[in-house]
């Protein structure tokens, strides 16, 4: 009989992977929205006035909700970063010799088609931890710029939750109205912000897919089961 | 101590709204205030002998339609109706307001959008009442002589005048862009001696508020507003392409009245006037939330109003009272004209926001200058290398790339060899 020779290592809980395919469809939503709304690319030719339709209306509205989402996910997972049970991803972050000798190796394994693998493969590394962080901090990047362009549509400074909430906005984003240069520039830095997640998200895809076939360790089932197959040691065998 | 004040100021600050009803003991206060000073200018010689009321009536105005005026006036000021005494009495004051008017590098498009009318508006009637000093446009002395008057004025009203600034200052080589009179004094000595002796700077329009068309790219005479150039003085800024009379005139018919510069914005525009959206008061609107939008220049779509975003219009990024107030009386604005808003009243409006698209067809440049594209080729162009990389990667995986092996087969291998 072949005695099974992988063993099973659990890597993200119910709640990790309920927020990342919550991410995901928002991103996907705020992508399609966001286009249209940069530039309206489908005609609307549905034979109703126009408070029926309301298109770019419901478009706006979808890229809110999907951005508010986002920004609740986002302090979620900022949280866990720090104060998680099961793993704290921050100490992946931490630049010492440990971390960036085996950021170093995953390059390295990239790089050269796995033909160099030489760091532990079954639990979480300090390269997919940092690429982790740069989409978050783009989220972020978004959070700031996205609200001060939202907070331009509230220049009566009522809102119909009260008035510290244009307030606040104004507080936590007009800087972003000097560093990117007035309404405009916010606003093609938001667009091209969606761009980056855009890439980020496209070589995401590709690294799980290419770690699943050339690591044979079942990477892509993480996001789905919570764990993958690691080669047991033959001690365990 | 001071921090500590400083959040609680930030935390206790009631809210950022453009107040328009501060209740009967601030008006009270105000009226009052208000009243002081218009009886201190009352006292005072006026500067110019004209009167308001022959002038109007010499050019067909009756009382009835200058109280019209004043009631609107003061509601567009955000005053309450008791204000409406003070207001025309303000418009009556205003020759004991000495008011000089430089024009740097510009087109003089503010002063023509102030006196190019059907006939003559009550503002540039006012534009007559004020004792305006110096305006090379509209004056009658010319070159030495011209000088000679504006040194004068300068001398007599020291502290007490308005500098009016039109158009940009042109800085680069030491402002060699830009000289005016026979010392070929540069633009930026003028200015900043006129404005050491001024009481407060009105910059009127894009140039001398932001900089407008002189300082769009590549700015060779590395033109720039008032605010970049002065220091350390009060500057109000109407800017728009031209900025609209009646908020050149709003504004200053506020400053006699109260004495003080009124409510400003971070870019120091009044916020009576600059403290809307155009998107927002646009007749346009229901047709944006719609997603009707007009796709080419005279099309069915612009025939029946629809929206002109997709033709570039910038009114969601754009604060200024257009829709509201409108120009020529009230006539028409340009969204109503049919063509998109250029964000005129915003900082480098040529060349982030007069263009005939949208936002991500929006023309930007590298950081080294040179290549422009638009903000969605720049996005496709990174989304195109990034997956041209993969593609790459993955072929040259498929190629050499090699699978890792279980334990089990590694010690099959093993035993192959
Ligand atoms: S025409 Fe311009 S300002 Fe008016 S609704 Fe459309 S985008 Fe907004
Ligand atoms: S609609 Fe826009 S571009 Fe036109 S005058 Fe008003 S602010 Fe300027």
């Amino acid at each position: 009989m072949i005695k099974s020779t992988y063993k099973k290592v659990k890597r993200m809980t119910t709640t990790m992977r309920f927020i990342h395919w919550i991410n995901f469809f928002t991103i996907v939503v705020a992508v399609a929205t966001g286009l249209y709304i940069a530039h309206p690319y489908y005609q609307t030719f549905i034979a109703v006035s126009a408070v029926h339709k309301y298109v770019m209306a419901w478009n706006r509205w979808a890229h809110f909700i999907g951005a508010i989402l986002l920004d609740v996910t986002f302090i979620i997972i900022a949280y866990l970063y720090f104060f998680s049970r099961f793993d704290k991803p921050y100490k992946k972050l931490i630049p010492n010799r440990a971390n960036i000798k085996e950021f170093v190796e995953v390059l390295l394994n990239l790089v050269t088609f796995n033909r160099r693998k030489r760091f532990d493969s079954s639990q979480s590394d300090s390269f997919n931890t940092v690429y982790f962080t740069i989409l978050h901090l783009m989220l972020l990047f978004m959070l700031f710029t996205g609200f001060q362009l939202y907070v331009q549509g509230l220049e009566s400074g009522i809102s119909s939750i009260g008035s510290w909430w244009p307030l606040l906005l104004h507080m936590a984003t007009d800087w972003t109205l000097y560093v990117f240069g007035g309404n405009m520039g916010v606003r093609i830095a938001h667009h091209i912000g969606m761009w980056w997640i855009i890439v980020w998200v496209l070589f995401h895809i590709y690294y799980q897919v290419w770690r699943t076939i050339f690591w044979q360790e079942g990477d892509i089932a993480i996001s789905f089961g919570g764990s993958k197959f690691a080669k047991a040691d033959s001690s365990d065998a | 101590m001071e921090k500590r004040e400083f959040i609680k100021r930030l935390f206790t600050a009631k809210d950022c709204a453009v107040n328009t009803n501060r209740g009967k003991a601030y008006y009270d206060a105000l009226y009052k205030k208000c009243k002081k000073q218009l009886d201190k200018l009352e006292a005072a010689k006026p500067v110019k002998n004209i009167d308001l009321q022959e002038e109007l009536k010499t050019n067909g105005f009756s009382r009835r339609t200058f109280l019209k005026w004043v009631s609107a006036t003061t509601a567009m000021l955000m005053l309450p109706p008791t204000f409406e005494p003070l207001v025309a009495k303000a418009a009556e004051l205003m020759n004991r307001l000495p008011v000089i008017w430089i024009e740097l590098q510009d087109c003089a498009g503010n002063t023509e959008a102030f006196i190019r009318n059907d006939g003559p508006k009550i503002e540039e009637i006012l534009l007559d009442i004020i004792s305006l000093e110096y305006h090379e446009t509209l004056m009658v002395p010319a070159g030495y002589q011209a000088e000679a008057q504006l040194n004068n004025a300068a001398k007599h009203f020291k502290g007490k005048y308005i500098l009016i600034v039109e158009g940009s200052v042109p800085t680069a080589e030491n402002g060699i862009y830009g000289t005016i009179g026979a010392s070929g004094e540069t633009f930026i000595e003028h200015l900043t001696g006129l404005s050491k002796n001024a009481a407060a700077i009105i910059a009127v329009g894009n140039c001398a508020t932001f900089g407008g068309v002189p300082a769009a790219s590549p700015n060779p005479t590395g033109a720039k507003g008032v605010m970049s150039v002065i220091k350390g003085k009060p500057i109000i800024n109407i800017p728009a392409c031209p900025a609209n009379p009646i908020n050149i005139v709003g504004t200053i018919l506020l400053v006699v009245l109260k004495g003080q510069i009124p409510e400003l914005d971070s870019l120091l525009r009044p916020k009576w006037a600059f403290g809307y959206r155009i998107h927002d008061n646009c007749e346009r609107r229901a047709h944006f939330d719609a997603g009707e939008y007009v796709e080419e220049w005279g099309d069915n779509r612009a025939k029946n109003n629809f929206c002109l975003y997709k033709m570039g219009c910038k009114g969601p990024m754009t604060f200024n009272n257009c829709p509201i107030v409108r120009y020529n009386e009230a006539v028409n604005w340009p969204v109503g004209a049919g063509h998109g808003c250029i964000g005129c009243s915003e900082p480098e409006f040529w060349d982030k926001y007069a263009f005939e698209r949208p936002i991500a067809d929006a023309n930007i440049k590298a950081p080294a200058g040179g290549v422009e594209s638009s903000v969605d080729q720049f996005g496709l162009g990174i989304l195109g290398l990034a997956g041209a990389g993969i593609v790459t990667h993955a072929a040259v995986s498929a190629i050499i790339g090699k699978k890792s092996k279980s334990k089990e087969e590694e010690k099959e291998g093993d035993k192959d060899e």
